[in-house]
């Protein structure tokens, strides 16, 4: 199965299967999304604002999600510009909400954690990069001066997520390459990992 | 028996292949808390207090990622402690920061749990990462009502409590935990059809 596809396939084959993680990430990001905006709401346009949004993701993840239930491809850049409107309607609703600090930083962390098991390495730092960047610079502008070592640590652990996401990610591609090829790992080794 | 082999082998090298997820994301934690504690710290006290865990992860992390690259990695029980320390640090340090206006719901330091929590659902079993992902809510969900000024047991005077902020923290976290092992389990089916189709041993999992 693996030992055939070339390396566009294969990317395209981690993405099909990495892209239920995203379209769960986003079920999630939605519901909890809808309702924290709905609960306790303060200013008329900063809830429509969020409701238009949070529909409009959902509108974009049944149409998704619906093209994979039936086994329809979904072509690679379709699932990028759908991750980008994810990081896009976050940081919108952030930047809505206050800017550093308020609820919705943590939807990026499900968000970072969805596309870092799906895409391969150079689109997932592409991706974790303009997040960071991105809350780095509302953070600047909404931030007290006293709260950098915070920033710094919130985009820190953003970038964590990210980074354990792929690194399982190229860890899972070459335990199946090892897996087609017959190799296994050092015997003794292994061992270590039932007894030591 | 044969396939109880199989089973035992597979949850092996999860063990052995991935537990450098979870030493990549102590390095995290290490590096987050330590800028965290020198940038925040306002007298001798809080530096010295808040640099001891720091200093205890580190040795930790020497530790059991010294023995991955000598091939020698640690077994399940020595992950799933020195997780469930990781875990106990972050929620200590929610607890019971020195200055008071940072603990709790307040703390800084919440954001370490989802990494934590993320590198332990890729490694472990699920029935293992969904009990850790449930203590971890649980650890802190209590630490912040008890820091809040509902419960009042640990709160200060500035202690407030936000309901809508933990249960988004709270979700996230338990989002993080349940993609985790979504994709653990995505990566695991995929791994037994390759193995199928190469016709490997492994197949019979």
């Amino acid at each position: 199965m693996f030992s055939g596809l070339t390396s566009g396939e294969e990317e395209r084959d981690n993405l099909a299967h990495g892209q239920m993680v995203i379209i769960a990430a986003r079920w999630i990001l939605v519901t909890v999304g809808l309702v924290l905006a709905l609960w306790n709401p303060e200013q008329m346009g900063e809830l429509q604002v969020s409701i238009l949004l949070i529909l409009g993701l959902a509108a974009a993840n049944f149409f998704l999600h619906s093209r994979v239930l039936t086994g329809q491809p979904v072509s690679p850049q379709v699932v990028y510009l759908a991750s980008a409107a994810d990081i896009a309607v976050i940081s919108l609703v952030l930047m809505v909400g206050g800017g550093f600090d308020t609820i919705p930083y943590v939807f990026y962390f499900p968000a970072l954690l969805a596309l870092s098991v799906a895409f391969p390495t150079r689109m997932t730092a592409l991706f974790a990069g303009s997040t960071i960047a991105i809350y780095g610079l509302v953070s600047v502008a909404t931030a007290g001066a006293g709260e950098a070592s915070t920033v710094f640590t919130q985009t820190l652990m953003l970038a964590a997520v990210a980074v354990c996401g792929n690194v399982y990610w190229r860890v899972e591609r070459d335990r199946r390459h090892r897996t087609v090829s017959r190799e296994a790992a050092p015997p003794d080794a292994m061992e270590g990992s039932r007894t030591s | 028996m044969a396939n109880v082999n199989m089973v035992e082998q597979d949850a092996a090298e999860d063990i052995f292949f991935g537990q450098s997820v979870i030493n990549w994301a102590r390095w995290f934690l290490i590096g987050g808390g330590m800028v965290l504690v020198l940038w925040a710290a306002d007298s001798i006290g809080q530096l010295v207090i808040g640099t001891i865990p720091v200093v205890a992860m580190m040795a930790i992390n020497f530790y059991l990622h010294g023995r991955q690259l000598a091939g020698k990695p640690a077994n399940p029980t020595l992950i799933t402690l020195s997780s469930l320390l990781d875990m106990s640090v972050i929620t200590l340090v929610v607890l019971f920061w020195p200055d008071p206006e940072q603990r709790g719901l307040a703390s800084p330091f919440f954001v370490m749990y989802y990494p934590a929590v993320l590198a332990f659902s890729f490694v472990m079993r699920p029935k293992f990462s969904i009990a850790y992902t449930l203590v971890t809510l649980v650890a802190y969900g209590g630490a912040c009502l008890l820091t809040s000024s509902y419960v009042g047991v640990l709160a200060s005077a500035e202690g407030t409590f936000d309901a809508e902020t933990l249960v988004a923290r709270l979700v996230t976290l338990g989002a993080v935990g349940s993609l985790g092992t979504y994709y653990w389990r995505i990566q695991r089916d995929r791994r037994r059809a390759a193995a199928t189709s190469s016709g490997t041993p492994a197949a019979a999992r």
